[in-house]
C-alpha cells in the first residue's frame, strides 16, 4: 500500500531486503548479543558489503515486512579466494577483482578492472561474460519465493544480478577511464553501457517472465553523487545514462500486470537532488536510501516537492552522523522527525541510510526500530 | 592565441594530444618547465577548479583536465635535470587503514599537482604508522588523509596522535576531506584544514603556498 500512496497501518518497516539496506555482520553480532540471542551462528549474505544473512525468526521478531529474493550463481561457476600478505582476493563472475584487508577488513573493495587495458569498443563487445540468462541462475527461485511470501506474508524485493549498468560500467573499466570516457571517447562509454545494459536486460526478462508473478519489487543499485553533488552533470547522465534506464525499467515494468504491479526501488548514494524528475520519468518508483546528510536531499522538502509520485524507500536515520555516533535519545528524535516528514499520505518505508554499519551500537539500531514502532503508526 | 594560452585551452578540454605537443613546442621555444607549469598548468587548473565549484563542470571534465596536465609532466621530463624545483609545496597523501576507496583521494591529488604541489601518493589502506613514516622521509609541507567510511574515519585521529608522539605534527599541516568528514570532525581530531572537495582542497593550499 505504501507503494500505491495509500496509508497502511504502518509505516513498513525494511531490514535486509535489499543489498543496500542491510546489516553488517559485525553490527548483526553485536545486535544478536543485545537482543539475547548470542547463540545464533552469524552468517555472511552478500560478500562485498560483508552482509548479514539475518535469520527469520529475528526478521519476524523486529516485525520487518520485506524479504529479499537473489539469484544464485551460475552453474558451475564458483569463485576461488586467494590469500596474500595484506589481502584476501577474489575475481567475480564478470572479471572484475576484489580485496578486503586481512588486518581488520570490513569490506571487499576493487582490486582490477577487466576493461582497464581496453582501446577500443570492439575489445569489449567480444568480451566473453557468462550468460545473464542462464536459467540455473533461477534455480529453486520460484519455490523460495513462494514459500517465503507464504510464511512471512512480506514483500519480496528481487536483486539484479549485478550492480545497477553504471556502476557495473565502472567497476569493469576502472572508475576515472570510464568517467573520462563519457568526455574524450564516448564510443567507447556507450559500448560498455552497452554490455553492461544487455547483461540486465538478459536477467530481468528471464527472472521475471519466471517469477514476475510471485514477487514484488525490483532492485536496482547504481551511485551518481557524493555528498555535495552529481559526479557527472545532469546533461552528461541525460545523454548516456537517462535513456538505458528507460528501456530497462520499460522491459521490466512490461512484466506487471494490473492485479500484479512490479514497483522499481532505485538505490542511488549522495546528493541526487537534480535527477529525481528524470528518475521518477523513467519509471522509478521509490528512491533509496536517501542520503538525507548528502546536499539538498532534507527529507521534507523532498516529500512535498515528490511525494505524489514517488515512494521514500530509507530516509529512517542520518547514518553518517547519528545513528553510529548519536545518543540513543537523538536516534529516536532523528528517526521521528523523519517519520513525520515522509509518512503522510503513505509513500515511505522505513530503513536506515544504507547498510548498519560496524560502528553503530545495537542499542542505537534499537532505539530507532522503538522510534519507528511509537511514530510509524498511521 | 600565445602558445602558453593555447597550452592552456588544451588542458581546460582535456586535448591530450595538443598539450604534450604544445609543452615541446615551449620548450623549445627556450621556455622553462617551471615556467611552463607556472604559466600554463597552474593557471588552468586553478580554472577548473573554479569552475568545479561554480557547478560548471563535474568529476569527468575535471578528469580529462588532470590527464591533460600529467601528459604536459611526462612531456616536461626529458628537460628536469637541468631546471629548478616544478613544485612550490608538498604533499603526502593517502586513504586511511581499512578504507580502500581512492576515488576522491585521487581527484585531489590531480588537482594539487596540477596546480604546482608535489604530490607523494601513498594510496589506499594507509596505516597511521606509515604516514608518519612517510611525513618524516619526505618532510611534506603537508599530510592530506581521505576515508569514506565512518568506520574507518578514526584512523584520521590515530595518525594525527602518533604525529604528536613522534615530535614531528608541528613540521607539517595536516588536511581531511572524504563524504562523512566534516569541519566539526577535523577540529575535534585536532586536524588543521577540512575540505569538502578536490576544487576547495586546492584553493586552500594555493592560499597558504603563496
Amino acid at each position: 500500500m505504501a507503494l500505491r500512496h495509500k496509508e497502511p497501518d504502518r509505516v513498513p518497516f525494511d531490514l535486509a531486503g535489499t543489498v543496500t539496506t542491510g546489516i553488517h555482520r559485525l553490527a548483526y553480532r553485536k545486535l544478536l548479543d543485545f537482543l539475547g540471542i548470542a547463540e545464533a551462528e552469524v552468517r555472511v549474505g552478500e560478500i562485498h558489503q560483508q552482509l548479514a544473512a539475518v535469520h527469520e525468526d529475528v526478521l519476524k521478531r523486529l516485525l520487518v515486512d520485506v524479504r529479499p529474493v537473489y539469484s544464485r550463481l551460475p552453474a558451475g561457476w564458483t569463485p576461488s579466494f586467494t590469500d596474500d600478505e595484506q589481502y584476501t582476493r577474489f575475481t567475480d563472475q564478470w572479471g572484475i577483482g576484489w580485496r578486503k584487508p586481512k588486518d581488520g577488513g570490513l569490506y571487499y573493495d576493487l582490486a582490477s578492472h577487466p576493461f582497464a587495458r581496453f582501446s577500443s569498443p570492439a575489445d569489449v563487445v567480444n568480451y566473453k561474460i557468462p550468460d545473464p540468462a542462464d536459467p540455473s541462475r533461477l534455480l529453486g527461485m520460484r519455490e523460495a519465493a513462494e514459500q517465503l511470501s507464504k510464511e512471512s506474508g512480506a514483500a519480496l524485493c528481487l536483486a539484479g544480478v549485478s550492480a545497477g549498468f553504471t556502476e557495473l560500467a565502472w567497476w569493469l573499466r576502472g572508475f576515472e577511464d570510464f568517467l573520462t570516457d563519457l568526455v574524450i571517447h564516448p564510443d567507447m562509454a556507450c559500448a560498455i553501457l552497452d554490455k553492461t545494459l544487455e547483461i540486465k536486460l538478459g536477467f530481468w526478462e528471464m527472472a521475471l517472465a519466471h517469477v514476475g508473478d510471485s514477487i514484488d519489487v525490483v532492485v536496482e543499485a547504481d551511485d551518481y553523487a557524493g555528498q555535495h553533488g552529481m559526479i557527472m552533470s545532469p546533461a552528461t547522465y541525460r545523454k548516456y545514462i537517462k535513456p538505458r534506464q528507460r528501456e530497462l525499467f520499460g522491459r521490466i515494468k512490461s512484466y506487471a500486470s494490473p492485479d500484479h504491479p512490479i514497483y522499481i526501488v532505485f538505490h542511488s548514494c549522495g546528493a541526487i537532488r537534480e535527477i529525481i524528475p528524470d528518475l521518477i520519468e523513467v519509471g522509478v518508483d521509490a528512491i533509496n536510501p536517501v542520503q538525507v546528510s548528502a546536499a539538498n536531499m532534507d527529507t521534507r522538502q523532498l516529500k512535498r516537492e515528490f511525494g505524489d509520485s514517488l515512494t521514500f524507500w530509507g530516509g529512517g536515520v542520518d547514518s553518517q552522523r547519528i545513528l553510529n555516533y548519536g545518543t540513543p535519545e537523538q536516534v529516536r528524535e532523528e528517526a521521528k522527525r523523519r517519520i513525520e516528514d515522509l509518512a503522510p499520505g503513505g509513500g515511505f518505508v522505513f530503513a536506515a541510510i544504507h547498510n548498519v554499519q560496524p560502528d553503530v551500537p545495537p542499542a542505537n539500531f534499537m532505539a530507532m526500530w522503538e522510534a519507528w514502532r511509537e511514530y510509524g503508526c498511521y | 592565441m600565445g602558445l602558453i594560452e593555447e597550452l592552456k585551452q588544451a588542458i581546460l578540454t582535456g586535448d591530450l594530444r595538443r598539450a604534450p605537443e604544445l609543452t615541446e613546442r615551449a620548450l623549445g621555444d627556450g621556455m622553462s618547465p617551471l615556467a611552463i607549469m607556472e604559466l600554463a598548468c597552474t593557471p588552468a587548473m586553478l580554472e577548473v577548479g573554479d569552475k568545479f565549484k561554480k557547478g560548471e563542470i563535474y568529476v569527468p571534465e575535471m578528469l580529462v583536465s588532470a590527464m591533460a596536465v600529467k601528459a604536459v609532466l611526462k612531456a616536461l621530463e626529458p628537460a628536469l635535470q637541468s631546471a629548478p624545483a616544478l613544485f612550490a609545496a608538498s604533499i603526502v597523501l593517502g586513504t586511511v587503514k581499512g578504507d580502500l576507496h581512492d576515488i576522491g583521494k585521487n581527484l585531489v591529488g590531480f588537482m594539487l599537482e596540477g596546480a604546482g604541489v608535489k604530490v607523494i601518493d601513498l594510496e589506499v589502506d594507509v596505516s597511521p604508522g606509515t604516514f608518519v613514516d612517510a611525513v618524516r622521509t619526505h618532510k611534506p609541507n603537508f599530510l592530506g588523509m581521505s576515508a569514506l567510511l565512518t568506520t574507518t574515519m578514526p584512523y584520521m585521529q590515530e595518525t594525527i596522535l602518533l604525529l604528536k608522539e613522534a615530535g614531528l605534527r608541528e613540521d607539517v599541516r595536516v588536511i581531511v576531506g572524504g563524504a562523512p568528514v566534516t569541519e566539526e570532525y577535523a577540529r575535534q581530531i585536532g586536524a588543521d584544514l577540512y575540505a569538502p572537495d578536490a576544487a576547495r582542497a586546492q584553493e586552500m593550499l594555493r592560499a597558504l603556498i603563496s
